[in-house]
């Protein structure tokens, strides 16, 4: 008997052996290898946390780690900061710091660098920082391992803020010193991230190469990551397809070329790693003008428009039928809701004909009620063919729209400073909650001249104001979800924007590449799980 | 001696050209009969091939690519014509009044003219319609402000060879006034010339509005073949007659008013007569 476990671990030990024997070289087969990823357009600059820009936060996320990271059911998981907690009345935030986690520049991370990266960077220079973190007032360090931030009020939608893209954790003992609008580490950033910046070649790629101290230890397992330009559509497709690119995102596929990118044996497609992003386009509308002011008008413009046409025709596929200015990537969480007025019907024209003729808007002899200037935005080829097409399906319900084109610092100011349009389009971020990236669509308080991507109809409600405030404050997702219920049907109901759709963006990822999208922020995530084959 | 008319149209490339000119013409005055619908229009699914229910198919919004193409040459002639002959009016009044007058008022318009041949033109015509906003009237205008300074150089230099000659100094003693003797007498013997260069500046303001509406900078309310040719661009791999059918035109008509052009030089020039 004793013989019988004598061989039995004889052979439980052997068979280890050999288990371990198998998976070593599997493991080690992960390192190495170089990704090139196409960024469209060349970034401005690297500086995370003065611009939102997006292809800066595409390179600097790999280099500046955040607080927390998330999984692709939004929750919250550790990173550097090992645990957190929050208060029961929501205005005390704790979060234990990870030891051992030491910058590029070889200095050690502790809380002083968590509390001026809040408090002086994030809450200062970030286009977002300010609404994020308004409530904060003040952060704590009682010793190097404990950050401890104060509020003034509870701020749910805080917590999903603390990613390296969002609020990237940046060496006080560097950019304390000097301006920090204009530090000349801005473009040479220093991070805890998985990849240091190595070079920036202008005009043609950034090189990051693996941070061989990360705290997660054998990660990053790719030895580098190049980040290159390449301008024109087409290059940007026969280069993934060649495989001389192995990753794009945001845009940088065209959206006509990803059937065909899929249909590649180095190519895969996917959709995923927008949760966090969750663009909606919208067709807005100046609601401080005639007849646009006019809430008939506003319906009859929201049932002419054909939004499985624009999805599939004009965006290839990539897109769904948007029911308000909250994406329904927030369904989840119980925010979302789609109980609200539909425009998409199958008697949309007829409908829309009976709205204008009883709103007192007959046809002319010449078959139009009035005319209209559709401001095409100026973001590339299919927003030109969207107005197109809007001019078209106004066309049928005697709406005569004339098609204007402008650069994009002319369409700004025009939208946003002068208010002086009658229609144009736009597409607004989600983000990671309502407060941050739907609030600015509608509220009274993102009516301002000259703030970019805000509420530029100029439309707005008390109740919807006195949802979104109660909303901000509010713990508890149900009741959250409720205030939100109201505000988005009121704002269906008034329809000052047309939110034609949620965006959809392929991701085009060589096969080589595996594990790539892990988390809801996609391409602005840190890549520290990426491997090859 | 030949004549002109014999010298013009017994030249084979001149009837070539002549052919297709006269075509797309016909394409052009006859448009909204031969394709009754917008050009805008999104009359069926888009990307249909050429010859199927559509004799040239549908572009990416499904619009009809023939009503395109025979709206789009109404657009792009009519553009091309108006701006050659803004840019011929006005060089042939700077020119001639340089030539005729001399001095210091031929040294002022001369240096002006110079200073506009010497910016880039088609990166001066991008800049006026950006700046114009891109419509009708600003392509009109960027075409005949970059295309006047040769025309202005050609007449100055026939007005300066024709201005000692006895016929206009008999006009002179005769107590013509300067405007009778610069329209009268001096002008028509310009026009040769000036029939030749303005022809073949029609071409040229073709492919000029074609480049603008490829960059996006065309008028975005009127359907013309440089239009089609850009909207199409990015399907080029997928859609091929996107782009290859209104380029085949602008290459056609391009093509045909050059030869028509030269041959038009063939018959008028003095020089190469009865040779």
């Amino acid at each position: 008997m004793l013989k019988f476990y004598q061989n039995l671990s004889v052979i439980t030990a052997t068979f280890l052996v050999v288990m371990a024997a198998l998976l070593m070289p599997a493991a080690a087969q992960k390192k190495g290898g170089t990704m090139v990823m196409i960024v469209q357009p060349e970034p401005p600059t690297l500086a995370s946390y003065l611009s939102t820009s997006g292809p800066i936060g595409q390179v600097a996320a790999k280099v500046y780690d955040g607080l927390l990271e998330y999984d692709m059911d939004m929750q919250p998981q550790p990173s550097l900061a090992e645990s957190w907690n929050l208060a029961a009345d929501g205005k005390t935030l704790t979060f234990k710091l990870r030891k051992g986690v030491i910058f590029h520049d070889g200095k050690p991370l502790t809380s002083a660098d968590v509390q001026f990266s809040i408090m002086k960077v994030a809450k200062v220079t970030h286009p977002r920082g300010p609404n994020t973190f308004r409530s904060v007032t003040a952060v704590e360090t009682p010793d190097p391992y404990t950050v401890i931030l104060k509020l003034d009020q509870a701020a749910p939608y805080m917590m999903m803020a603390f990613s390296g893209y969002e609020t990237p954790i940046l060496p006080k003992h560097i950019f304390a010193n000097g301006d920090l609008r204009a530090h000349p580490n801005a473009n040479k950033p220093i991070g805890s991230g998985p990849f240091k910046f190595t070079e920036w070649k202008k005009g043609a790629y950034i090189r990051l190469d693996k941070n061989e101290n990360y705290w997660k230890k054998g990660q990053p397992y790719l030895d580098r990551i190049v980040a290159r330009f390449i301008s024109d559509p087409s290059t940007r497709t026969a280069a993934l397809e060649k495989g001389e690119a192995h990753f794009a995102a945001m845009g940088a596929v065209p959206f006509n070329d990803a059937k065909r990118l899929s249909a590649s044996k180095n190519v895969t497609i996917t959709t995923r790693g927008h949760e966090l992003i969750s663009p909606v386009a919208e067709l807005l509308l100046n609601t401080r003008r005639a007849p646009l002011n006019n809430v008939s008008v506003r319906k009859a413009i929201a049932y002419a428009i054909d939004r499985k046409f624009v999805i599939d025709n004009i965006w290839f596929g990539y897109g769904k039928p948007a029911t308000g200015p909250m994406s329904s990537n927030f369904a989840p969480s119980g925010l979302y809701t789609d109980k609200v007025t539909q425009y998409q019907v199958s008697d949309g024209i007829a409908r829309a004909n009976k709205l204008l003729d009883e709103a007192g808007f007959k046809k002319k002899a010449d078959g139009f009620r009035f005319e209209l200037m559709h401001d095409s935005l100026p973001y590339g080829q299919e927003w030109t063919r969207f107005g197109e097409y809007i001019a078209q399906a106004l066309g049928k319900i005697g709406i005569k729209v004339n098609i204007r084109q402008e650069d994009v610092a002319r369409w700004l100011k025009r939208t946003y400073t002068d208010n002086d349009f009658d229609t144009t389009a736009n597409y607004l971020y989600n983000l990671s909650d309502p407060v941050v990236g739907v609030h600015r669509a509608i509220s009274a308080k993102a009516i301002k001249k000259g703030r970019v991507f805000s509420n530029g109809s100029g439309w707005s409600n008390k109740r919807v104001d006195e949802l979104f405030d109660k909303a901000t404050v509010e713990p508890d997702l149900a009741k959250r979800g409720e205030y939100y219920a109201e505000a988005l049907k009121i704002a269906a109901d008034n329809i000052p924007i047309i939110w034609t759709h949620e965006m959809n963006f392929p991701t085009a990822i060589n096969k080589k590449f595996k594990d790539v999208i892990v988390s809801p922020l996609g391409v602005y995530s840190n890549f520290d799980r990426v491997y090859t084959e | 001696m030949k004549t002109f008319w014999q010298r013009f149209l017994t030249n084979p490339r001149v009837v070539c050209g002549l052919i297709w000119l006269g075509l797309v013409t016909i394409l052009a005055i006859f448009a909204p009969l031969l394709a009754p619908s917008d050009p805008f229009a999104i009359v069926a699914e888009p990307f249909k091939t050429p010859f199927s229910e559509y004799v040239f198919g549908t572009d990416s919004l499904g619009r009809d690519m023939w009503a395109g193409l025979v709206h789009g040459a109404r657009t792009s002639l009519l553009i091309a014509l108006i701006a050659t002959v803004s840019a011929v009016a006005f060089g042939t009044m700077v020119g001639g009044i340089a030539g005729y007058y001399g001095g210091f008022i031929d040294d002022i318009l001369m240096r002006m003219t110079e200073f506009f041949q010497t910016i880039p033109s088609f990166i001066f015509a991008i800049v006026l319609v950006a700046i114009l906003t891109p419509s009708a009237t600003s392509i009109i205008i960027a075409i005949a402000i970059v295309s006047w300074p040769p025309i202005a150089r050609i007449v100055r230099g026939e007005v300066l060879s024709v201005k000692g000659r006895e016929f206009v100094q008999a006009a002179i003693i005769a107590g013509q006034s300067d405007s009778g003797i610069l329209l009268k007498q001096v002008l028509p013997n310009t026009l040769s010339p000036l029939i030749v260069t303005g022809s073949l500046l029609v071409a040229t303001a073709i492919l000029v509005e074609s480049a603008l509406s490829f960059l996006g900078l065309g008028a975005p309310n009127l359907m013309s073949w440089g239009f089609m040719v850009g909207s199409g661009r990015s399907f080029l791999r997928d859609a091929w007659w996107l782009v290859a059918i209104p380029g085949v035109a602008i290459l056609l008509t391009v093509l045909s008013i050059n030869l028509v052009g030269e041959g038009l030089n063939d018959a008028l020039n003095p020089r190469l007569r009865d040779l």
